[in-house]
């Protein structure tokens, strides 16, 4: 049976070039499909990627119950104590919890090409440089607690205008210089940081935000949690700082990644059409040599087989040359969405998902073709012109 | 129209390549339509913009005070203030929620290009309980004029403790970038009946230049007048506002380079059905020509052939597009922010002209052929 399957295959493609122009149909049709779909998945991916990468499972950020984002979220002066001091977090080297009572608030910024846009100022508290080991000094140097000055992100810089160290930045309260550059390698590279408290004054702000803790290990998030979901004081939320931007990322790309998802599928049912055509077309114009094996005692499964399988193949192959545009003219391109700073990404799995489609789209198109193939009967076959 | 049923028989042969090449067009006209659609929501958007108009709002967020709007008309350059406050609320159950802009009555000498007559405006400054509730709000909340509509609002409560019954006056047209549709509401009323801690706050001002290109300019002049005071502005243009680009990817292009893609795929499977009809009936053709029809005449017939499942794909894509967006916003509520496509007459025009170019690109190839053929060999069946 896998012998006459492969030999009836062998002949449909030997036949393939007589038929060039028509299997492009399916080709091109699924070439388009992917390329799209790739396309418009590199910039949902590659947003994913950079909000992903932010989010370290090695700690917990407290938001107070409810808040979906750290702007949304209150944290009182008298919860913030409690919740640096619950079990489960880790102790720097002076014997003090690991633990960041961080405010955030929007700044207005003006983007390269002069639009106006906005960013996140970040406010840090004591422990805010410890518990965060990937910010690294680029260029200039810490702010200091206390002074109204701050730090500018290698994203920010890149993206606003006067961000430079030593230029000023219209704040509450007056004009704060920048006094460094900073890189973190995930989101806070879009953002401004500076001294958690000095912002609070100057905005009026009485509460934090969020508190965002170092646990003492992997597993004592769970005492951690229960001690502030037991203390009938607070009312928050913790989460481990990956779960918690897995939300984020979730939230931030869902539309996009619906739309790609709709737009992909409305391709595929347009090259189903072109595929289900040409795969009759094809059994058509081979009626005679299909029905020549069938008298020759080849039975009907291998027929119906062969139809498919050279549906898939085109497909395939429209599909990676498709995958193949999308990557050459996306992959790696350095974007921003918001003050978010990523890679379009076109990743393997978003081609094999790609790939995947057009087999599904094949399969489906290649169906009824190979039972129509397969049941023609041999002698009208044989003498059709 | 004489060889119409020629043409027609042609086509309807092979019924089943009819259909599916019929089907595949329309799919791919119906992303084209919602694409090019989009992209015509966006230039309206931008084109409709009111140069003279810029917005005001809190700097780095939060209310504003009513005092400003004094300090404001004292900007050289200003020729009109008006502003309004936001009631947050929701209606009977948390999830659904509504946003209720609360506008002074000056605002109808400025927002003159919505569809609000001066005889609605004045309703609402006469019923200070009245609403005016746009027709896809109206749609959303099955409200008609006389209608009672509660919003209760944690962040807005009344002075009584009360929610806010308000009355529906009126239905009114939709503006293209107020997404999901909007409610306007008496500023007055809804001051006067909060705490008095939350009264005199303003949420946007809608600043008026007395010159529409110094627009931009007066902009940064309010910005610089608030910029040491205890509620610093940042002000916008209507036009950078209501800019696409402005969100930092350019769907414009998305949209188009999608609607290309589609359009690509569909010149494929024309063209190769076409390619198809005219090897398969190369002895009729030339038994056409044998009986006195032109090179041109015969070249004519492959361009109908061509042109029928295009146009007429074309025209059932879009026809199926237009509906979608009848549908959509019923999908999508409001204040999520999602542009419904407009099926502008450019986007017909679009269609029309990029279903022609399809037709007439996948037939040149045969139709050459058959005006180069010889009617001798082809007779023969060689």
């Amino acid at each position: 049976m896998i012998r006459q399957i492969f030999i009836v295959c062998a002949l449909n493609f030997k036949s393939l070039p007589r038929r060039f122009w028509t299997s492009m149909v399916i080709v091109v049709g699924l070439g388009a499909t992917v390329g799209v779909l790739l396309s418009m998945l590199s910039l949902t991916t590659g947003m994913q990627q950079a909000i992903l990468h932010s989010g370290d499972p090695g700690r917990a950020i407290v938001v107070s119950a409810g808040s979906d984002s750290e702007g949304q979220s209150v944290i009182t002066r008298a919860m913030a104590p409690l919740i640096v001091d619950a079990p489960g977090i880790a102790k720097d080297k002076d014997g003090k919890p690991l633990a960041d009572k961080a405010a955030t608030m929007g700044v207005p910024v003006l983007r390269k090409d002069g639009t106006k846009g906005y960013t996140t100022m970040r406010g840090l508290g004591t422990k805010g440089l410890a518990l965060r080991p990937e910010l690294k000094l680029v260029a200039g140097r810490f702010f200091q607690p206390g002074r109204r000055e701050m730090m500018v992100g290698r994203g920010a810089q890149s993206l606003y205008k006067g961000m430079n160290i030593g230029d000023k930045v219209i704040l509450p309260g007056g004009e704060w210089p920048i006094v460094g550059v900073f890189s973190t390698g995930d989101l806070m590279e879009g953002q401004l940081v500076g001294d958690a408290d000095t912002l609070m004054t100057a905005t009026h702000h009485a509460n934090y935000n969020a508190v965002l803790v170092r646990l003492k290990s992997m597993d004592s998030f769970d005492t951690f949690k229960k001690a502030l979901s037991t203390n009938p004081a607070l009312s928050v939320t913790a989460q481990r700082h990956s779960d918690w931007y897995k939300r984020v990322s979730s939230e931030s790309t869902i539309g996009l990644v619906i739309l790609a998802y709709i737009v992909g599928a409305v391709m595929a049912i347009g090259a189903l059409f072109g595929c289900l055509n040409t795969l009759y077309a094809a059994v058509s114009a081979r009626g005679r040599e299909i029905a020549t094996l069938r008298a020759l005692g080849f039975s009907a499964f291998p027929v119906a087989v062969s139809v498919i399988i050279e549906g898939v193949v085109l497909a395939v192959a429209g599909a990676a040359i498709g995958a193949a545009i999308a990557w050459t003219l996306y992959d790696g391109k350095r974007d921003a969405f918001g003050n978010i700073i990523f890679f379009l990404t076109v990743s393997p799995a978003t081609v094999g998902l790609g790939i995947f489609w057009a087999m599904l789209v094949a399969l489906l198109g290649g169906l009824l073709p190979s039972i129509r193939a397969a049941r023609r009967p041999v002698v009208d076959a044989l003498r059709a012109t | 129209m004489k060889y119409f049923p020629l043409v027609w028989a042609a086509i309807m042969r092979k019924p089943a390549r009819a259909i599916l090449t019929l089907l595949s067009v329309m799919i791919a006209f119906t992303l084209f339509g919602l694409t090019i659609g989009m992209n015509a929501t966006f230039t309206t958007m931008a084109k409709n913009a009111r140069a003279d108009r810029v917005y005001v709002g809190a700097r780095f967020g939060g209310d504003m005070s009513l005092a400003m709007a004094a300090q404001m008309a004292q900007i050289p350059g200003v020729s009109m203030v008006a502003y309004t406050n936001g009631l947050n609320g929701y209606h009977q159950e948390k999830k659904n929620k509504v946003y209720a802009m609360m506008a002074d009555a000056k605002l109808a000498d400025t927002l003159t290009e919505w569809p609000i007559t001066r005889a609605q405006w004045d309703m609402l400054q006469k019923n200070r309980t009245g609403i005016l509730i746009s027709r896809q709000q109206a749609t959303l909340w099955h409200l008609k004029p006389g209608d009672d509509f509660v919003i209760a609002s944690p962040q807005h409560p009344r002075g009584d403790g009360q929610p806010w019954k308000l009355r529906v006056l009126d239905i009114v047209g939709d503006v293209g970038y107020m997404s999901g549709g909007y409610i306007l509401g008496n500023y007055d009323y809804f001051n006067k009946s909060l705490p008095l801690a939350k009264q005199d706050k303003v949420d946007q001002y809608f600043v008026q230049a007395g010159d529409p290109t110094h627009s931009a300019d007066l902009a940064q002049k309010v910005d610089d007048h608030f910029a040491n005071s205890t509620i610093p502005t940042q002000s916008i243009t209507e036009k950078a506002a209501l800019d696409v680009s402005n969100v930092g990817i350019d769907i414009s292009a998305v949209d188009r380079d999608i609607a290309l893609a589609g359009m690509f795929m569909v010149l494929f499977l024309t063209a190769n059905g076409i390619a198809q009809s005219v090897r398969e009936r190369f002895a009729e053709f030339a038994t056409l020509k044998t009986i006195g029809f032109s090179d041109n005449g015969v070249m004519a017939l492959v361009f109908l052939e061509a042109a029928i499942p295009c146009l007429l794909g074309a025209a059932l894509g879009v026809g199926l597009a237009s509906w979608i967006t009848t549908v959509l916003p019923r999908l999508f509520p409001p204040g999520q922010g999602v542009p419904i496509p407009m099926m502008t007459p450019s986007v017909y025009l679009w269609a029309i002209f990029s279903a022609s170019a399809v037709a007439l690109i996948s037939a040149v190839l045969p139709a050459m052929r058959l005006k180069r053929m010889d009617i001798a060999t082809a007779l023969s069946g060689r």
